[in-house]
């Protein structure tokens, strides 16, 4: 995790055949980016823009249907666990407990060595110790979504992929876990790349704030958020890049 | 930290208050109500007639016991009736154990509370055995208002089953090879088939018309022509009964695995999980209540598909035991084959239940 990683995506443009109709559809239109370590990028737009497509073209577990998308030059080949993605849902295995969720990886990869102290760090780096030999069913939405957080973090990625983690949960909640998420990043030398579509959220956690359009899904603005940790979301500055980022998506206010 | 002990401890004597009211039971130490005390507290308080009603209702099972016992000693008997006494253990042992319970949850103690409960709940399920025991040996050795021989009474087949055991024994274990050969070959082939299926397009091409025009044929039809065909006949019979739980246990696996949320494929990727993993790690055990269903199936149909096989050709076993003593008319053998048929399908439908919650434990609902 040491050494940067330089991520790009070079013309890259995605369409799906539609199944029912005959039909295509351009979900991102040619897009070109380059992000490297110690990013926080936050990918925002209106539902439909493609921005969940980037992200699962980086994961690896859609191909692309033109250009290339490499990590230190190398094309992604498929998912890996370098490359983590935390979902909207949890998606955490309902017949695991808590703990075996998190080393799933780990047992995947059957990389077992200082597996166990592992597990231990991760429970303790999202507070829930008392709960590893408790089942996903019995667990809160912010709970869940922790324990997911700490599942593809327990492999070290070295980019992080997050597709609207917080969108399904509670206003407080979400607060809570958007303080937590950033200072596990500014403990660590990833690359994180996170989906949403809540302006604030985008302007409070990232180094820079990709916006999107939609039909065809493309990057209409990038925009770096020139502002220390942690932010305050009533500065005036604050309001100033939501304002603008709020006109790019056509919410600005109207001028009569 | 204080002033938290402190409320904690008033709050508690209020608890203990009402409890005294009702049935008594300390809190424990650290102050926490049990799960029956909560029950206790919110449940509407029983007047001093209900209590006495259920008082009286646990009495039941030893009363009607207790008529069961005079019934069959004191009406004159219609027919011979050997080992007399054999019934009287069957009847009052049960009786006595209950007592022993009973005392035990009268004693008052913290823990016994559910216990009374449970037998309170129980008690008129008991009393009513006790009252058809009666009823079925008034009407079968007293009178004979049931057609003898062919009714035996309980005792007679409790003689029956102690004076032909071995015999009764070696049927069991004849039954039971068959059953678990039979069942555990039908459940590998099933799982091996219904994941194939539920996992590749191209299998479910060519099994999917099989199963569809060989699935509703009760599997006891077979049984004529495999009888003939097999080149033995317990192999034949293996196979009859394979092959109802080959065919539970694959529907059940193929939909099982066909309705697996993609979405956890996907997150097992980004973990890392290729090729087989998927398959092992993240189908097969989302796909499990959907498996399990079909082993219950697949149980049942094993069962009856046993039966069918044994009465008709295969010259061993529990099925084969009871047309035989049909055969010769020895009715108190047939009911004493009847009932052990029943204890053991019970016992591993009931096996088979343990395994399941034990491994759906994780199953909203199931979980403590």
């Amino acid at each position: 995790m040491a050494e940067q990683t330089v991520l790009k995506l070079d013309r890259v443009s995605k369409s799906f055949a539609r199944i029912e109709r005959d039909e295509i559809t351009y979900a991102l239109g040619e897009t070109s980016l380059e992000m490297r370590s110690g990013e926080f990028v936050s990918i925002v737009g209106a539902s439909g823009c493609g921005k969940s497509t980037i992200l699962r073209l980086i994961a690896g577990l859609i191909v692309p249907t033109m250009g290339a998308v490499t990590v230190n030059g190398q094309p992604v080949d498929g998912p890996d666990p370098s490359r983590g993605m935390v979902f909207q849902k949890p998606t955490l295995f309902p017949w695991l407990t808590v703990e075996k969720n998190i080393s799933f990886s780990l047992r995947i990869q059957k990389k077992l060595d200082g597996s166990a102290e592992k597990v231990e760090r991760m429970l303790r780096l999202i507070g829930l110790e008392e709960f590893r030999d408790d089942y996903p069913a019995q667990l809160s939405g912010g709970m869940a979504q922790r324990v997911a957080l700490a599942r593809s973090l327990i492999s070290e990625p070295g980019i992080l992929l997050l597709d609207e983690p917080l969108g399904a949960l509670d206003a407080f909640t979400r607060m809570n876990m958007q303080d937590e998420i950033l200072g596990m990043w500014q403990g660590s030398q990833q690359l994180v790349i996170m989906v949403t579509h809540d302006v604030d959220e985008a302007i409070y956690m990232g180094t820079r704030v990709i916006v999107m359009e939609a039909r065809p899904g493309r990057v209409r603005a990038e925009i770096p958020v020139e502002l220390d940790y942690p932010r305050n979301r009533s500065s005036a500055q604050f309001v100033g890049y939501r304002n603008q980022i709020l006109e790019m998506l056509h919410y600005g206010a109207k001028e009569s | 930290m204080l002033n938290k002990g402190q409320s904690g401890r008033s709050g508690n004597r209020l608890v203990d208050m009402r409890l005294q009211g009702n049935r008594p039971g300390d809190a424990d130490a650290a102050g926490r109500l049990t799960r029956e005390q909560l029950q206790l507290l919110e449940q509407r308080k029983k007047t001093p007639a209900q209590r006495a009603m259920d008082f009286v209702i646990t009495l039941l099972p030893m009363l009607c016991c207790l008529i069961a016992v005079l019934e069959y000693l004191l009406v004159p008997d219609r027919y011979d009736n050997d080992a007399p006494e054999r019934y009287l253990v069957l009847l009052v042992l049960p009786a006595v154990i209950y007592a022993v319970f009973w005392a035990v949850s009268l004693s008052r103690l913290k823990s016994t509370s559910r216990l009374y409960q449970r037998l309170r709940y129980k008690a008129p399920l008991y009393a009513a055995v006790f009252l058809l025991l009666a009823v079925f040996d008034f009407a079968t050795l007293k009178t004979g208002y049931l057609t003898q021989p062919f009714i035996p009474w309980v005792n007679s087949i409790i003689n029956a089953a102690i004076g032909d055991w071995q015999y009764l024994g070696i049927s069991t274990l004849y039954t039971l090879r068959l059953l678990f050969l039979g069942y555990f070959s039908g459940v590998a082939a099933g799982l091996i088939t219904g994941i194939a299926c539920g996992y590749s397009q191209k299998v479910r091409y060519w099994v999917d018309p099989i199963i569809r025009i060989l699935g509703p044929i009760p599997t006891a039809t077979w049984v004529p022509l495999v009888m003939i065909l097999a080149a033995s006949l317990f192999g034949g019979s293996v196979f009859i009964v394979a092959l109802g739980t080959w065919f539970a246990v694959t529907i059940a696996s193929m939909t099982g695995i066909a309705n697996i949320d993609r979405s956890y494929f996907e997150a097992a990727r980004t973990l890392g999980a290729k090729g087989s993993q998927l398959v092992f790690r993240v189908a097969i055990p989302q796909a499990m209540p959907s498996i399990l269903q079909g082993m219950t199936q697949g149980m049942s149909s094993a069962c009856v598909s046993l039966m069918v096989a044994e009465m008709l050709g295969v010259e061993a076993g529990l099925g084969w035991y009871i047309t035989w003593a049909k055969a010769w008319a020895m009715y108190n053998r047939l009911f004493a084959a009847i009932v052990v048929i029943c204890l053991v399908f019970n016992a591993v439908t009931k096996s088979l239940n343990l395994f399941k919650k034990r491994v759906l434990r994780w199953q909203e609902g199931m979980v403590k």
